[in-house]
């Protein structure tokens, strides 16, 4: 079995990992974070309800390792925002 | 300020004028040349690789303000710019410690950012080097087993000393009874159901253990029912040693009944 960084379930998991690990600088030039954990919470309750964005196979591509320097853009984000703002759920919908 | 120095200058997607006041730090690297990363950062500011003693910070230029959003678009966003840099150093200088997505360094008390992150990188280098150098060739990776009980029930009650009497029991009692022997049944069934869950966690715990370097155990998920998460951990492993880790997996997938995730290979977050 391989391991993938493709689809939903990886973002997932990349999304646990940036947003609640990584190393913590400990110093008091740092900028506090109170409202992370909760907006983490929110996006991985959105992301769960978004399979439709994986048809287009956009999130496949952006956690893909990169082969050359040209895949490191934002570019594709902007494309990847467009899309979503046609359209992401708004999660207060049954 | 003429208009057109202020338009030549930095921009965010806001349109605000950038006034470099934080540094957005994204990982550390061992690395000696100060250098431009050939790619862009949040709000398509510009990449670069700090040095100190033998250290590189990959870092960039930004307000003195968290990136995190309510607007999850613009959260997302953000979170895959982060890998996206953190891929490329990764890439580049072959070992990275990364750091949480929104960490900033201020100016403070006449320093400047660049100031207290090199004040820091000094205090921290010894321990950023070993654990840099301990990192080598390795990734971090995700694993979780699903199961789906209704799969597994049928065997699980087959035979049970406790159960099979109690189903006959069910069967030639008069309703009211029937029913208090019928919850009773689900009772007994769910803490055979937790015992069978702890025990193939524990046994799958270990068979992944003896596979990987570390591991580290996280909370399960909750997962659309049928399905159960019994087991979630990060790993770290050597990238070209994965083979015997992979054979764990597949058996277990191969389980009926059994699912397997294997996600990464991601920077060590876990293991910073």
């Amino acid at each position: 079995m391989e391991p993938t960084r493709h689809g939903r379930l990886a973002l997932v998991d990349l999304l646990d990992r940036i947003l609640d690990k990584g190393l913590i600088l400990n110093a008091d030039v740092l900028i506090s974070l109170a409202g992370v954990p909760l907006v983490a919470v929110n996006l991985r309750a959105a992301i769960a309800s978004v399979e439709t964005m994986l048809e287009y196979g956009l999130m496949r591509d952006f956690i893909q390792l990169p082969s050359s320097r040209s895949q490191c853009n934002t570019v594709g984000c902007e494309g990847l925002r467009a899309t979503m703002r046609g359209r992401w759920p708004d999660p207060t919908d049954t | 300020m003429s208009a057109q120095m202020r338009d030549s200058s930095h921009r965010d997607r806001g349109g605000r004028l950038l006034t470099g006041e934080a540094l957005y730090i994204y990982c550390v690297a061992i690395g000696d040349r100060e250098e431009p990363l050939d790619l862009s950062g949040l709000d398509g500011a510009p990449i670069w690789a700090l040095a100190h003693h033998g250290l590189l910070a990959i870092v960039q230029e930004c307000e003195p303000k968290p990136f995190s959003s309510e607007d999850q678009t613009v959260l997302a966003d953000s979170v895959l710019i982060h890998q996206n840099v953190i891929d490329l150093a990764w890439e580049r200088y072959e070992t990275v410690i990364p750091f949480s997505f929104d960490t900033i360094i201020l100016h403070k008390d006449g320093k400047s950012s660049r100031q207290n992150l090199m004040e820091w990188l000094e205090k921290e280098s010894a321990d950023l080097m070993r654990k840099l150098n301990d990192l080598k060739n390795k990734a971090e990776y995700g694993i979780q087993v699903l199961w789906g009980p209704n799969v597994l029930l049928p065997s699980l009650m087959e035979q049970d000393a406790e159960i099979e009497p109690l189903e006959k029991e069910i069967r030639t009692k008069p309703p009211g009874t029937a029913y208090l022997l019928q919850k009773k049944l689900e009772e007994l069934t769910r803490k055979r159901l937790e015992t069978a869950a702890d025990t193939y966690s524990k046994t799958f715990y270990n068979q992944i253990r003896n596979c990987v370097e570390k591991i580290r155990v996280e909370k399960v998920r909750k997962e659309p029912p049928p399905k159960q998460m019994i087991l979630n951990v990060s790993c770290l492993q050597n990238r070209a040693d994965l083979a015997a880790l992979g054979e764990v997996l597949e058996r277990i997938g191969q389980m009926p009944g059994f699912d397997v995730r294997f996600t990464g290979p991601w920077p060590p977050y876990s293991f910073v």
